[in-house]
């Protein structure tokens, strides 16, 4: 079984950016390009701590894979951008009612499937074989997901006309 | 009878992406949101298609698929994979137990329809609510043509309809075309370069757009092996060259399921009016007599019990018309409609010289078959009055 320590961060930076990008373009039709993170910038939250007084509420979608190699994906939006995906993802209007919390928290997990199933598909195909989980939503403002010590972390930041997307990738170490 | 899709997916998102991808045909999607549900509903009332995911609570899509395989009465559905789980291994494994097609999201809504349109017969909706197109309502013909002449001529040729002929030259532009939106009739030139003319054919039949779309070929009349490769192929028609215009728009018609009675029938007031055209061919002969018995019995219905035949625009009397004339009054009769014939002087006088019409009484204008008419209704006179001699 290969190593979470052998798998390149090129490896990686190469399967999420192409994952993000291909679920934005065919599911909703919108480009996205990957920018480099300045961890000095104030921003940078979420995912990474202090959070800002007043930052704004964002959605997280979790998705895990399990396998030769072990691992779960954050994705980060701010719930403005979440709704505008949700709505063009299910052809509807921003303002309409029938957009629901629950409605966006499905459809950001669905989204957030999509991703880190083209990402894991790529690592499969490296020889890493691993399943997805189910997604999971975590919802609020001013707060920050910390990964367990063991893990390796990876951080990138999207840009898509605009609104900011951020992957947040923890791979478990072999033990 | 409308196909069935079952969607098996947890995610709530997909299965509403799922009713919005076949929003547009005219098939019934049902809902699973996992394995458990999905055998349910299939063994219920076993779908025409299913399309599962894999990753889902309860019971995934490699067991459902597994169970669902293994039940002699379900093992028959074909099932299309429709999941986030990609890798060669995954695929290989799941492509053992039995799908007849694999999707990977992210996917595009025309991909799964196309690929869906493969396995199932998918019909397009009608646009609005249903209502039978006439021929006076505006349609799209595609002509696939690389001699310009020959679109300028089926333009020309067509302008007094409300038709909107477009003419593109080869069959990339023509599959372009389609695919954005299929149109009402196409018409396919035999004669362009690399026989892509069939192959042209053969992506519209698999397109689950324009598969039901008619098309006809347009051939030189001397050209018959390829009259018959394209009658073998399923082309609704042939049309040949030089074309016959007044041939292409009764065929185009037909084959587009217009309603071309407004050529013949009017309502002018309580009357209904049945004007034959100055050159009675047998296809108009047998397009307008198609039309007698529901347009007399629909102006019965609606109230009107007075029917004019007018025959001013006939330039002569045969007896395809006569037989028509005679059915038309037959019609009448049996329905206890009055009616009156309108003509010209000269058919007047060539109805003398026919024993089915040489009694026949004719008024020389609408006007005065109308008031002969209100006349005969208010004094009560039988329907038969103005044939009276």
């Amino acid at each position: 079984m290969p190593a979470t320590q052998e798998i390149s961060e090129l490896l990686i930076r190469e399967n999420i950016n192409r994952a993000v990008a291909d679920v934005f373009k065919t599911m909703l039709g919108r480009p996205v390009e990957m920018r480099a993170i300045d961890q000095r910038e104030p921003q940078l939250w979420p995912p990474l701590p202090p959070p800002p007084e007043q930052g704004a509420p964002h959605l997280v979608g979790t998705v895990g894979f399990l396998g030769d190699i072990n691992g779960l994906i954050y994705l980060y939006l701010e719930v403005s951008f979440a709704n505008l995906c949700t709505a063009r993802l299910l052809g509807m209007e921003v303002g309409s009612p029938a957009l629901t919390e629950e409605a966006v928290n499905d459809a950001i997990g669905e989204l957030t499937n999509m991703i880190v199933g083209v990402f894991k598909n790529g690592l499969c195909d490296s020889g890493y074989s691993c399943k997805l989980t189910i997604p999971s939503i975590v919802r609020g403002r001013n707060f920050c997901i910390g990964p367990v010590s063991s893990a390796q972390r990876h951080i990138y930041a999207f840009e898509s006309q605009g609104h900011r997307v951020v992957a947040d990738i923890l791979m478990k170490n072999e033990d | 009878m409308r196909p069935k899709i079952l969607t098996v997916d947890d995610s709530k998102t997909v299965r509403i992406i799922v009713r919005k991808a076949f929003k547009a045909f005219d098939c019934e999607i049902s809902e699973a949101a996992n394995g458990v549900e999905g055998l349910a509903i299939a063994a219920k009332e076993p779908p025409d298609l299913i399309l599962l995911d894999v990753t889902m609570p309860v019971m995934d899509g490699v067991e459902m698929l597994t169970k669902l395989k293994a039940d002699p009465v379900l093992k028959g559905i074909p099932v299309m994979m429709l999941t986030a789980e990609g890798g060669r291994e995954h695929v290989l494994k799941i492509a053992k137990i039995g799908v007849r097609d694999y999707i990977v999201k992210p996917f595009k809504e025309d991909l799964l329809v196309e690929k869906a349109g493969r396995i199932i017969d998918l019909k397009p909706l009608a646009d609005g609510p249903s209502r039978i197109r006439s021929v006076d309502d505006p349609v799209e013909i595609l002509v696939v043509e690389d001699k310009a002449a020959i679109v300028q001529q089926l333009k020309d040729g067509l302008k007094h309809t409300p038709w909107k002929i477009r003419g593109v030259p080869t069959q990339g532009e023509a599959i372009d075309s389609c695919s954005r939106q299929p149109p009402d009739l196409i018409l396919i030139s035999l004669s362009l370069p690399d026989e892509s003319a069939f192959s042209l054919f053969r992506s519209i039949r698999t397109n689950v757009r324009s598969k039901h779309t008619p098309v006809f070929a347009l051939v030189v009349k001397t050209e018959t092996a390829m009259q018959s490769q394209a009658q073998q192929l399923g082309f609704t028609a042939i049309v040949t060259k030089p074309i016959d215009l007044t041939e292409l728009e009764s065929k185009a018609a037909r084959a587009m399921n217009l309603d071309t009675s407004t050529r013949y029938f009017r309502t002018d007031d309580d009357c209904l009016v049945l004007t034959l055209p100055e050159n009675c061919s047998a296809g108009v002969l047998a397009e307008a007599a198609q039309y007698l018995q529901p347009k007399l019995t629909e102006a019965v219905d609606a109230g009107r019990n007075k029917v004019i035949v007018d025959l001013g625009l006939l330039r002569t009397l045969h007896m395809g018309v006569i037989r028509l004339l005679v059915q038309a009054v037959q019609t009448c009769r049996d329905l206890a409609v009055n009616h009156s014939l309108v003509g010209t002087a000269q058919i007047i006088a060539e109805c003398k010289g026919f024993e089915e019409t040489r009694s026949w009484h004719f008024y020389l204008s609408i006007a005065d078959a109308k008031a002969a008419l209100g006349k005969a209704n208010s004094e009560g006179a039988a329907p038969q009055l103005a044939n009276a001699g």
